[in-house]
């Protein structure tokens, strides 16, 4: 790892880096209060006016850009890297907890050691597969990376993780039937509707609204004159109803509620940008 | 008395008892040598015809978010758009945003594109994994070689032969967006104004973006199996969509039942109370 | 016999579908009733997904976007940022947990500015879209636009507004208004009653993908459907 020149300048750089940015803090801990507070909230205007001017300066017609693209370019590698370093938290958070009940042993102190078997065990091999598969630091792909990835992640991450996902579809059974009861207007509409798109949408539908006899197609002649008989009995077929719920009816709602949570979500936007809202930085 | 007995034994039956029903259900219908032919709506067709006007060598990004969590729904997809991609012998890259997301789809494009005689780095690669999707794609929308640097075998993507003539997001034809989430949002906010996209969605997100086919913003949708299996039948081809598809409407026909039994069984009950 | 000795975990590829036959019917067995065989899988579950993410982040992240630009492309800056990044880890600590703040903010900020160029991408074609919904026929129209298009037209311009009417609070809803409002509140329940039966569609296919591969791949029987 330290053979060439540029991995020595490189450990040097992040040495250094590290100790000056852990050097900070206890000078960053002299700060009173309210000199956090305006910290805090100085970075996140800058970090949100970098992004929103980005957007709003005009661009170089050859080009398409302005002078913030590229630097946003070569900030958004890093950006990539703190987001990582974020999601990472609940996994500590998670081992933290397990840990602790189990050097404390605390009730069901025994499922703790699983997991902690189970996390060390997953991200040896996980750490292993990735490396053997970019060829990074020598590391080779073996028979028995091959086959105890395969068997961790395959055979038992990826079918304990959509299992636990299908339990939801025997709960929303039970619930249906014991507690969707239809005892209002609203309760009626939506679950007429439900009904109709559940059926209309699988080709059962189709088959049922073949098997009445409902016109099968939409001629030019039935298009051009929507009044006639047919026309009007082609218009009740399951899909056909199914669909125009969903494309007539239901769009129409969706879009009113993106409206809605839109300019919501510019406004709570705007407030965090200017951390107007308190409790969260 | 009996019969207020009977209803009230019917809404109070014990849920393990619904859960073996629906599970018989599920084995029976699967089991079933019964084949409907599917209604094809526009949203699925407009899907398959998007990808049909593309030629030769054009290229795709796949964007596969998907992991283990909704794998009945989105494998089907996913598996039906790479095959139809190589059937036209498109380029196509794939890229994912959620780590489980990055080797399932890794692993199973592996599989498909072998059997097509597809060459990782020649004819399709996959960039990996990247955490945050919104700089990705405006990134991407940018420089693809700045954004990504590398596809998941540590090339660098000016040398894939792949990318060749490739330099960001505006030089690709389309997006299909296979995803359980709401990664359709970052990609319509953040791409460029005339790259197309094409969603494939599980069936939970499907209703939302009925707003996005009708202003265009998505040109296709094939919703979770139930789209697999409609799209499979415009291909021509035999894929899990089509077998998880009766399994799927008898399901319904239970789950309908059922709703209407629970209801009926609470009047019955209240009729014979009062 | 053969479908026995098939069965069998008598080599790898059929021990690994008896491992994920046994991981599937131990998470089902909750529906029973809880017992320390789902618990023990739960467990190893939650172990396994996080264990599992820590090399796509290290390697494709970490490494991708932080060591290999600093030591094959010489940016040194960035050599700050993984220290910057590891503030977030100070939230643990009673005295220094503010500073972790410090990096959320950074976070939160460039989320916010980036909502600018997301409303403008995605909702105005949408209000675009609504606004240029054709509601009779046009001057010189020359018979493609159909009678049915124009009356969904007005379905659905008519059902935008009602549902908008009901969601706004910023005055009292009376009279005319409130008759709306409540018409787009029953018109809500159309959606509602689509995403509805959509979400049903798509927790029955999770079940059935499961059962289909207890049948198809460990009880290797054959399934019907094409």
């Amino acid at each position: 790892m330290f053979d060439t020149r540029e991995n020595i300048w490189a450990a040097f750089w992040m040495i250094g880096a590290a100790i000056l940015i852990f050097a900070l803090i206890p000078l960053l801990q002299t700060l009173p209060p309210r000199g956090r507070y305006l910290l805090i909230a100085f970075v996140t205007f800058i970090a949100g006016l970098f992004f929103a001017a980005e957007f709003f300066l005009p661009v170089d017609e050859k080009t398409g850009k302005n002078f913030l693209t590229d630097p946003f370019q070569r900030l958004q590698g890093s950006l990539q890297v703190i987001t990582a370093l974020s999601l990472g938290l609940g996994t500590y958070g998670l081992i933290r907890l397990h840990l602790r009940n189990a050097v404390q042993r605390r009730a069901q102190w025994g499922y703790s050691i699983v997991l902690l078997v189970s996390f060390v065990t997953m991200a040896f091999f996980s750490v292993w597969n990735t490396l053997a598969e970019k060829g990074l630091l020598g590391v080779q792909r073996t028979p028995l990376l091959e086959r105890a990835f395969t068997l961790l992640f395959d055979y038992t991450l990826v079918q304990l993780d959509a299992t636990m996902f299908s339990l939801i579809a025997f709960y929303i059974f039970s619930a249906a039937y014991r507690a969707f009861r239809i005892r209002s207007v609203e309760a009626s509409i939506l679950m007429f509707t439900a009904m109709i798109v559940m059926i209309g949408i699988v080709p059962l539908g189709k088959f049922i609204s073949d098997s009445i006899g409902l016109p099968i197609m939409m001629t030019d002649e039935m298009r051009t004159n929507p009044f006639a008989l047919e026309t009007i009995l082609y218009s009740l077929r399951l899909p056909e109803v199914a669909n125009w719920i969903l494309n007539v009816l239901n769009a129409p709602v969706q879009r009113a509620i993106e409206f809605g949570v839109g300019i919501g979500a510019l406004a709570m936007a705007i407030r965090l940008w200017l951390s107007l809202e308190r409790g969260i930085t | 008395m009996e019969q207020r007995t009977l209803w009230s034994r019917m809404m109070a039956i014990d849920r393990r008892i619904l859960y073996l029903i629906l599970a018989v259900n599920i084995v029976g219908a699967l089991m079933a040598r019964v084949v409907l032919e599917p209604n094809i709506p526009p949203a699925v067709r407009s899907f398959y015809e998007t990808i049909e006007a593309l030629q030769p060598g054009d290229i795709v990004m796949v964007s596969s978010t998907w992991s283990a969590g909704t794998l009945a729904e989105n494998q089907p997809q996913f598996e039906a758009v790479l095959r139809h991609l190589m059937r036209k012998r498109l380029r196509f890259t794939i890229i994912s945003f959620t780590p489980p997301a990055r080797d399932i789809s890794h692993r199973l494009a592996r599989r498909l594109t072998r059997e097509q005689g597809y060459v990782e780095g020649k004819d399709w690669a996959h960039f990996g994994y990247t955490p945050d999707i919104v700089l990705a794609v405006k990134g991407m929308s940018e420089d693809i070689a700045q954004a990504v640097r590398q596809d998941v075998r540590r090339v660098p993507i000016q040398q894939l032969e792949v990318m060749r003539g490739i330099k960001s997001l505006k030089d690709y034809k389309l997006v299909v967006d296979i995803t359980p989430s709401d990664t359709l949002t970052a990609w319509i906010s953040f791409r460029p104004r005339d790259l197309k996209i094409i969603y494939c969605p599980t069936s939970v997100m499907a209703a939302e973006a009925y707003t996005f086919l009708d202003s265009k913003q998505i040109l296709g949708m094939i919703t979770g199996a139930k789209g697999a299996y409609e799209y499979e039948h415009l291909l021509g081809i035999v894929g899990l969509g089509t077998r998880f598809i009766n399994a799927i409407q008898f399901s319904h026909v239970l789950i309908i039942t059922f709703i209407l039994l629970g209801n009926f069984a609470m009047f019955m009950q209240r009729r014979s109370r009062s | 016999m053969d479908w026995l000795l098939a069965f069998l975990p008598l080599n790898f590829e059929r021990t690994s579908i008896w491992i994920g036959a046994i991981c599937t019917l131990a998470i089902y067995s909750i529906l029973y009733r809880e017992n320390p065989f789902y618990r023990l899988f739960e467990h190893m579950f939650v172990g396994l997904a996080a264990g599992y993410a820590l090399g796509p982040n290290l390697v494709d992240v970490i490494y991708r976007f932080w060591w290999e630009p600093i030591r094959q492309d010489g940016i040194w800056w960035l050599s700050f940022v993984v220290p910057f990044g590891m503030y977030l880890y100070f939230i643990y600590n009673e005295k220094y947990g503010w500073v972790s703040r410090i990096v959320i903010g950074a976070l939160i900020g460039a989320s916010a500015g980036l909502a600018f160029q997301a409303f403008s991408s995605r909702y105005l074609p949408q209000l675009q879209g609504a606004l240029s919904k054709v509601l009779w026929y046009p001057p010189n129209s020359t018979g493609e636009i159909y009678i049915s298009t124009i009356l969904n037209n007005w379905i659905f311009v008519v059902i935008l507004l009602a549902v908008l009417t009901y969601f706004t609070f910023s005055f009292e809803h009376r009279g005319a208004v409130k008759r709306t409002a409540t018409l787009g509140r029953w018109l809500l329940m159309i959606g509602l009653g689509a995403i509805f039966g959509n979400t049903v569609m798509a927790r029955m296919a999770l079940l059935i993908g499961r059962v289909y591969y207890l049948l198809d791949s460990w009880l290797m029987v054959r399934i019907g459907g094409g």
